[in-house]
């Protein structure tokens, strides 16, 4: 049961952090689009992308559910506040490697910081904890972690 | 010559997206560029405030003498600078994207190529956002320069030279730098490399002779209908389809002066000539689009309309002032928003329902909701035609009953009953015929000056207005009836220097004086063709295209004695009379 709960907790978790990065681009804090980033990957269709980068986040939010659920199996007990710790891991995991690192090495349209001349990369690269995409990126993408481990921590206790 | 830091109006080109406009001055330099949209706040905001605005400067860094053109059907502008040393030419668009292609939400290009000889070029780039009042920072990163505020960033690439916010290259002949400025908000920014820049360039330039090739105008005057007509498709809010009135804010009517004010939106007045001109030059799309934004607009407050509504169809246009902004040549206030939208102006009933018929005519059908719309509003104009409003020309001195509202609540009704008799909305003729036949008498009794044989501005009212020259172009009477050619002559007569014509000379609640209004002088021209004065009105015609500036554009108004623009720039409303003058004046020879 506590897998369901997870996964359960992984879906509210994801709408709530696409929710509040989205709120959060039109406040005008950063100019983070996970959706775009994702779906860019596969068209240089916005529009395309923004369908598959959709669908691409919420598949995501289900397969980081399952490792907390495997975390929580491991050390046999979940919770809120243990899930909004490991979000805290899994924030700066997506801003110090994920999303700064590992995106842009297999991300087709973005640029590296081994992109030379002789290559035209489309997207801005993020930088570490995603600096490139507004200061109030890194506050941002930990408080959407956060919730988002919080909420995958209740659910699996709860269920 | 600059001025204190400011140019001519009449310095200036405009470049655009369908979304965007920027103006280039005769010097390089863009002035003005808002972002995202044509009412988002400025990044270049020099021309109403050269210190704090921030401009876009590029140029020979020797004196130099400069020309300029677009290139032949296209909104892509063309500077050839001469110096003593070279000759360099500046290629400006911001470009529009290839279907299916990822590329920045915003791009502004220019492109820089020395022809002959040597040049050395000099550059300046220096946003400032929201209306000059945050400086945002500038960092470097991915081999561009990142200007940035808040989720909001300009990328500056550079391929020639190393990229900089300021600097200076000495160019020989068959050298060139190219220029993009990226803008994203909310989102990454896009980058891409120099052939996609050059690709989205061509691009553009495509587009644009494409469409303008597709115009079906072939009458005396072609360069200026063509142009006009790119000049308004540049104005055209893409998304929603809505015609923006000007891409500026608060130019000054006066220099000097306080008549500063903001035409970043669109005016319902506009609909029926803005209509007739697209659909007189082949432009369905255009012309159904914005049709639908007008219906689209106007359900916000219907039957009510506002005056004028935002370029997304949004009702809200409060007025205010920016405070720290030194304006056009000391013109202040600077303002956004408009207070206008408050007023009852009648005559925007006329053009919404002219308007539907003239889309009717075309397409000979509207959606049944809209059709209940339509009738409504008529219904509306009906009970409420009785009303004093500001008139056309909004003015702040209190109501009054203007006799162009009041006729204009007859060409309302007068479509109205046209739409019902083809059976496209509900059918309440016999009571707006009685309304109709009403205004008429009012019209006729109340407004009409037995000893100059015009019509007048007002009820009891002894100056005249030249909004009555739309009389005849809306169809309000006969043409060749004595009233319409009577007030015709008169305002030639008393408002008239020249080919160009004043407003009105009486009080509108404004301090200070305007100068001519252009859309006024090209309503004149079309007026006498339809009252029979066709080759005085191709004399007028001949004048009135002359005083284009140098790249084929018009400013709102032109000041009688100096002969400098005046007010918002371009405008849309003068362009869309050049383009109906023309067309009424070939209509008369074909006749």
């Amino acid at each position: 049961m506590m897998l369901l709960g997870a996964l359960a907790g992984g879906f509210v978790g994801t709408l709530v952090l696409t929710t509040a990065l989205r709120l959060a681009q039109v406040a005008g804090l950063t100019r983070m689009d996970i959706p775009l980033l994702l779906g860019t990957m596969f068209t240089e269709d916005r529009r395309r992308a923004s369908v598959i980068g959709y669908a691409l986040h919420f598949l995501n939010g289900q397969l980081f559910a399952l490792g907390y659920a495997a975390i929580f199996y491991a050390v046999g007990q979940a919770g809120w506040l243990f899930g909004a710790a490991l979000g805290l891991v899994h924030a700066a995991f997506a801003g110090g490697a994920l999303v700064n690192v590992l995106l842009p090495a297999v991300h087709p349209r973005m640029g590296t910081r081994w992109t030379d001349a002789s290559q035209t990369p489309l997207l801005e690269p993020p930088g570490f904890m995603l600096w490139n995409y507004g200061r109030h990126t890194a506050l941002v993408t930990v408080v959407g972690h956060v919730a988002y481990g919080a909420l995958v921590g209740g659910f699996a206790a709860g269920l | 010559m600059r001025e204190n830091g400011y140019a001519p109006i009449e310095d200036y080109a405009v470049i655009g997206d369908g979304r965007t406009a920027a103006l280039v001055a005769r010097d390089g330099s863009i002035d003005w560029l808002c972002l995202p949209d044509f009412d988002s706040p400025s990044v270049f905001g020099a021309i109403l405030d050269a210190r704090l605005g921030g401009s876009f400067s590029l140029a020979p860094a020797d004196r130099f003498e400069s020309a300029r053109r677009y290139l032949d059907g296209t909104n892509v502008l063309e500077t050839t600078f001469r110096t003593g040393e070279g000759v360099l030419r500046l290629t400006d668009a911001m470009t529009l994207v290839p279907p299916g292609r990822l590329a920045p939400l915003r791009e502004l290009v220019r492109k820089a190529e020395c022809l002959e000889g040597e040049i050395e070029l000099q550059w300046t780039v220096g946003p400032r956002f929201d209306y000059g009042r945050r400086h945002g920072r500038d960092d470097r990163r991915a081999g561009r320069v990142i200007f940035s505020d808040r989720a909001q960033a300009l990328a500056l690439g550079m391929w020639g030279t190393d990229p900089a916010p300021h600097g200076s290259v000495r160019l020989a002949a068959g050298e060139e730098v190219l220029f993009s400025l990226a803008w994203a908000d909310g989102q990454p920014l896009v980058l891409g490399g120099r052939d996609d820049t050059e690709q989205r360039l061509e691009h553009t330039i495509t587009f644009w002779r494409g469409w303008s090739e597709d115009k079906t105008y072939d009458g005396p005057w072609r360069d200026a209908v063509i142009r006009s007509a790119l000049a308004i498709r540049l104005l055209v809010y893409a998304p929603s389809g809505a015609i923006t009135a000007a891409a500026t804010t608060s130019l000054p009517e006066t220099i000097g002066g306080v008549r500063n004010w903001d035409y970043r939106f669109a005016w319902l007045r506009d609909s029926s000539f803005a209509l007739d001109a697209l659909l007189g030059l082949e432009c369905p799309e255009e012309a159904h689009a914005f049709f639908w934004w007008l219906m689209h607009a106007s359900r916000l407050t219907h039957p009510h309309l506002q005056v004028l509504y935002d370029v997304k169809g949004g009702n809200r246009a409060s007025e205010h002032e920016l405070t720290h902004l030194s304006g056009y040549r000391g013109s202040v206030p600077v303002r956004v928003g408009n207070g206008a939208v408050t007023q009852l102006q009648l005559d925007v009933y006329g053009s919404v329902l002219n308007s539907t018929w003239l889309h009717a005519s075309r397409h000979s059908d509207i959606a049944g909701e809209s059709g209940r719309a339509v009738a409504k509003i008529a219904d509306y104009i009906a009970a409420h035609w009785r009303e004093p409003d500001c008139g056309i020309w909004e003015v702040r001195s209190g109501p009054r009953h203007f006799t162009h509202s009041k006729a204009m609540c007859w060409v309302a009704l007068d479509s109205a009953i046209k739409l019902a008799r083809e059976g496209l909305i509900p059918d309440r003729t016999e009571r707006w015929t009685t309304e109709a036949e009403a205004i008429r008498a009012f019209v006729d009794e109340r407004c009409w000056d037995v000893g100059r044989r015009s019509y007048v501005r007002a009820v009891d009212a002894d100056d005249l207005d030249a909004a009555l020259l739309t009389l005849p172009l809306v169809g309000y009477g006969d043409s060749s009836d004595g009233r319409l050619r009577g007030t015709v002559d008169a305002i030639r007569r008393e408002l008239a220097d020249g080919p160009l014509v004043r407003r009105y000379v009486g009080e509108d609640g404004v301090e200070g004086q305007d100068g001519a209004f252009l859309a006024c002088s090209f309503w004149l021209a079309d007026a006498l063709a339809r009252t029979g004065r066709k080759d005085e009105a191709v004399e007028l015609m001949d004048q009135l295209v002359g005083l284009a500036n140098d790249v084929g554009l018009y400013a709102e108004e032109i000041d009688p004695a100096s002969r400098q623009f005046l007010g918002n720039f371009p405008q849309a409303l003068v362009h869309i009379a050049l383009i109906n003058a023309a067309r009424s004046i070939v209509a008369e020879e074909r006749a």
